[in-house]
């Protein structure tokens, strides 16, 4: 690394990692540490044996130790970047200041500009409130997946997945194809949590029975865990108790959603926006306080790695310009309207330059309806989509003349009608 | 005429619609038997408790059979007779009675075997209980509760100095909800002054000046500022690496099934592992204690288990919490809340419960979501800024060893010499036990033991290091000396190899993850173990030569993983 005195200390090195540090470079920052808590980079992208990364950004379907290895290939290249593995962030301050251990001692540093990169974690079963006993065998898809990819060790032969979640479906997958009886997933909405492709590819193509509207009522069990009692729900998603059933198995998988990661960013101060979990953001991903930035699933859980990238990308060049003091004035709000769960980004930093990229969920699915930006009573984009469903992230692209009209402090609301 | 205790039982079912036609019910010093047929179990239980709530009633064995329940199967384990062993006194079971008891007796030259059938100490009631040392209040004055409560809160401070164990004196704060009940702290105060224990009394707007998060609701209010709270758990551990360093002797994985006697007197313990020759046996085997002191020959008890489910929650709320414990004092409570608190733990979590649940199954630790929606309806009102929903963590469930007459039974069996029952230790169980340890002592003295000081007893335990709450220069300077304490393990609770493999090699090893996340936090964060479970499990491995199939959560049974995939990669 050269000693340039402004430096970006990115803090994760997974996908949204990777993608931040090379976009610093690209944008000119010649100074850059990459923190990565595991021996290797990558993040969970390692654990992901199966394909389908990459269809959006790179134009092939890869895997996920393939599609972080051309990350970490450039990254390697990059004398700009220097990677500092094995090593955990303990803590972050407002005045960007980390401490960070490994084995050789303590990091203290104080960057010019933070990337959060941290990625996201899986809820539990008690977040989930799964009532029962505590027994062994109950496991989140995540760890499920690394015992599987990267201990090589199977937890248990006769298996329930709660959760329809991408990785609940695709360990449902991988479970039948290591020998284990997938006894079905449930899924406590009406609809699938997941992608499209996956209930296919993942549950039908290996007769895995989908059950929806239905969820885990009680655990037993006292040792391993035995069975658990299933049932449907109503519209307001409460258990028909009359209507239970109990199914045997001895490991229990929960696919029950993600959390933006961000711990690290509440001690510092960030501003966290309780729709998504994860920080506030403005076009270039900058955090409510200056200097510290953030990209991937830490800003909110998307669907795709593509997107992950996509949005460190934008960190990367969003801390760059930070360090060359290319600070924006003034400031105006997107908030989500109607049938709209979140949007990102969460604000817009004045004047608009180019094309605005936009990201969204629905609440409910919904076929040919149109996507809506309206600033003082008055629509100033719209687009048409056939399908939208709450599993799969919109992406808009708004050209800069719909939206150079924006003022500071405007409030700009993003409906689905 | 005086009625008999028989009589006056019969009395008492009837006025309880209790049909006592069919039940036999008789008495022998102080103890009622009950035999026969009801409906339901909690039929049962009421009758067990009528029957235990005269003042000349001392034990109630209650062998009535619900026929809504299943009758309490017992497949004892095959006992062996080798003998693996000699010891002055064997102590059945290392709960924090156990653990203190022989802890107490390891100040004196004897030979002492502490006993445990489960993979590591604290494995019942110890563990899951919400860490409150009580400061005695509630307690009926002129019982063994309200005296070794009392004592043990006195006892308490400078134990937890020796041992290295989390105290604090946390106070708590009793509401008063209703008007017509305010006259309430007028028999508190009264109380308190005849007992000695200080009681402060509070208007209501005192009680919102001390503690803004509560319920403008309030009436009125009093504190207990001896109350304290300390984390049941690692009491424990303590107690059994304290006992073990100054001589005592534990099997863990080691359950009783049977005791010997010649001539009355108990010649020998036997377990599944082996027997041990001993005069002596203290039975603080918690929820199973009648079916220990039943192995003397006769059954002098009977406890009927009640379930306490309590709710933890994210560290990261408690600046929306209540800071002082809170409880509520009402006429005729809720009885399956009984009392109940909010509180924060000794590592800052909030905590609310516990409920109590008659249960029929001794081993019953579910939580139910009845039990979850009964403590989060009860504490919303009291604490209303606060979001559990939002905030749970986890939830778990402890039994308490209850007796029919709602005492303490700390005495000497009635059926052999030698075997000391101390049973029935329900709360305030874990603030009487530095005083239950002193008075088994007493007993241990009548039995006609001679103690003879030990003089290399040493009451100070060197506490685990935590990383985390150490200064930025102790950080470094410990990781200059051992690496592995710049590995962090456990994101969470960030806790680093290096305490790992510290808690694995302890005077009491951590055997299991659960061990494990007892003596280190690892798991106990708002990820509950999906981080660092994984790699938990290598390291288990790794320290005990173990295969990974063969990690457990908490002993033989509940093994995380079944095989190697198709394809191990190695």
């Amino acid at each position: 690394m050269n000693n340039s005195r402004d430096y970006i200390a990115v803090i994760g090195g997974g996908p949204a990692g990777l993608a931040a540090a090379l976009s610093a470079v690209n944008a000119g920052c010649n100074r850059i540490l990459l923190i990565e808590r595991d021996r290797e980079l990558g993040g969970i992208l390692n654990q992901c044996v199966h394909d389908g990364f990459g269809t959006l950004g790179l134009g092939r379907s890869l895997t996920g130790p393939e599609y972080a290895a051309h990350y970490i290939d450039e990254v390697i290249k990059k004398p700009e970047i220097e990677i500092v593995s094995n090593t955990a962030v303990l803590s972050l301050k407002k005045n960007r200041r980390i401490i960070a251990v490994n084995q050789s001692g303590l990091l203290d540093i104080k960057p010019s500009a933070v990337i959060l990169a941290m990625g996201c974690r899986e809820r539990s079963r008690f977040q989930t409130v799964i009532p029962g006993f505590r027994p062994a065998g109950i496991f989140t898809a995540g760890t499920v997946q690394r015992l599987i990819n990267i201990e090589g060790m199977l937890p248990g032969e006769k298996v329930v997945v709660l959760g329809s979640g991408d990785i609940g479906m695709i360990m449902a997958r991988r479970l039948t194809l290591e020998g284990a009886e997938v006894r079905g997933v449930f899924e406590i909405a009406p609809r699938p949590g997941g992608l499209t492709r996956n209930i296919v590819q993942c549950l039908y193509d290996y007769n895995i029975p989908l059950h929806l509207s239905h969820t885990v009522t009680f655990i037993h069990g006292k040792k391993r865990i035995e069975g658990v009692t299933i049932a449907p729900v109503d519209q307001n998603l409460n258990p028909l108790s009359d209507k239970e059933f109990d199914v045997e198995c001895d490991t229990l998988v929960l696919s029950v959603g993600l959390i933006p990661e961000n711990e690290l960013s509440r001690e510092a101060g960030v501003e966290l926006d309780p729709l998504t979990g994860g920080p506030f953001v403005d076009q270039h991903m900058a955090t409510s306080v200056p200097g510290i930035y953030a990209g991937g699933n830490v800003v909110h859980v998307y669907d795709l790695v593509d997107y992950v990238t996509g949005s460190a990308d934008k960190a990367g060049l969003g801390a760059a310009d930070y360090i060359k003091k290319k600070l924006k004035k003034g400031s105006a709000r997107l908030l989500p309207g109607f049938n709209v769960a979140h949007v990102i980004p969460q604000y817009l930093s004045l004047p608009l330059e180019q094309t605005l990229e936009i990201f969204l969920r629905v609440k409910e699915p919904a076929e040919n309806v149109k996507i809506r930006l309206s600033c003082r009573e008055q629509f100033i984009f719209e687009k048409k989509e056939r399908i939208v469903r709450p599993s799969e992230m919109i992406k808009v692209k708004i050209p800069l003349d719909f939206i150079n009209s924006i003022q500071r402090n405007d409030q700009i609301t993003v409906s689905v009608e | 005429m005086t009625k008999s205790t028989v009589e006056i039982i019969h009395e008492l079912f009837s006025d309880n619609k209790l049909d006592s036609f069919n039940l036999k019910i008789s008495e022998s010093k102080g103890t009622v038997f009950l035999e026969g047929n009801v409906d339901r179990w909690d039929q049962a239980v009421m009758a067990g408790h009528l029957a235990g709530s005269l003042r000349s009633v001392t034990a109630v064995v209650n062998d009535l059979m619900a026929a809504d329940t299943v009758p309490e199967l017992f497949i004892r384990t095959a006992g062996e007779d080798r003998l693996i062993g000699h010891a002055d006194v064997v102590v059945i079971g290392a709960g924090v009675i156990g653990s203190a008891i022989a802890r107490e007796l390891s100040k004196f030259s004897l030979d002492i075997v502490l006993v445990e059938k489960e993979s590591d100490v604290c494995c019942g009631a110890s563990k899951a209980n919400n860490g409150m040392v009580h400061s005695g209040i509630i307690q009926e004055p002129d019982t063994l509760r309200s005296k070794l409560n009392i004592r043990g809160n006195m006892l308490y401070e400078n134990l937890c100095r020796e041992l290295a164990v989390p105290f604090y004196r946390s106070s708590l704060i009793t509401l008063i909800m209703k008007e017509e009940e305010l006259f309430l702290l007028d028999l508190v105060k009264a109380r308190g002054d005849a007992l000695d224990i200080p009681i402060e009394i509070l208007s209501r707007e005192e009680a919102l000046n001390l503690e803004p998060s509560l319920t403008p609701d309030l009436k009125g209010a009093f504190t207990a500022p001896s109350t304290a709270m300390t984390s049941p758990y690692k009491l424990t551990i303590a107690y059994a690496e304290n006992a073990v360093e100054n001589g005592v002797k534990l099997f863990l994985n080691t359950e009783v099934t049977g005791l010997k006697a010649e001539r009355g007197k108990l010649t020998r313990v036997v377990t599944n592992r082996g027997s041990f020759t001993t005069r002596l046996c203290i039975n603080a085997a918690g929820i199973y204690a009648d079916k220990v002191a039943e192995m003397a020959g006769k059954r002098e008890f009977t406890i009927h288990p009640r379930k306490g489910e309590l709710i933890l929650f994210d560290q990261v709320d408690f600046e929306n919490h209540a800071k002082i414990p809170t409880g509520i004092l009402a006429i005729g409570q809720d009885p399956y809340t009984k009392g109940g608190g909010s509180m924060v733990t000794t590592d800052g979590n909030p905590e609310w419960g516990p409920t109590a649940i008659e249960t029929a199954d001794r081993e019953d630790t579910s939580v139910t979501l009845e039990g979850i929606n009964r403590i989060i309806d009860k504490f919303n009102s009291v604490i209303p800024g606060f979001n559990p929903q939002k905030s749970i963590i986890s939830f778990f469930a402890g039994v308490r060893a209850a007796t029919y007459t709602e005492e303490f039974h700390i005495k000497p069996s009635a059926s052999m010499k030698g075997l000391i029952n101390v049973a029935g230790i329900q709360s305030p169980g874990l603030a009487a036990a530095p005083a239950i340890a002193e008075m088994v002592l007493e007993l241990v003295a009548a039995e006609g033991f001679e103690l003879i000081e030990n003089k290399s007893f040493n009451p100070v335990r060197k506490g685990q290091l935590r990383f985390k709450s150490l200064p930025l220069r102790k950080k470094k300077e410990l990781i200059t000396r051992n690496p592995l304490y710049g590995q962090l393990v456990c994101r969470c609770e960030q806790v680093t190899e290096g305490e790992v493999l510290d808690s694995i090699h302890r005077p009491v090893p951590a055997l299991t993850l659960d061990a494990i996340k007892r003596r280190t936090r690892i798991g106990m964060g708002r990820c509950q173990g999906g981080f660092c479970t994984p790699r938990l499990l290598l390291l288990l491995a790794r320290e005990l030569h173990l295969p990974l199939e063969d990690i457990s959560k908490d002993g033989p049974g509940s093994e995380l993983l079944l095989r190697p995939t198709k394809l191990k990669p190695d």
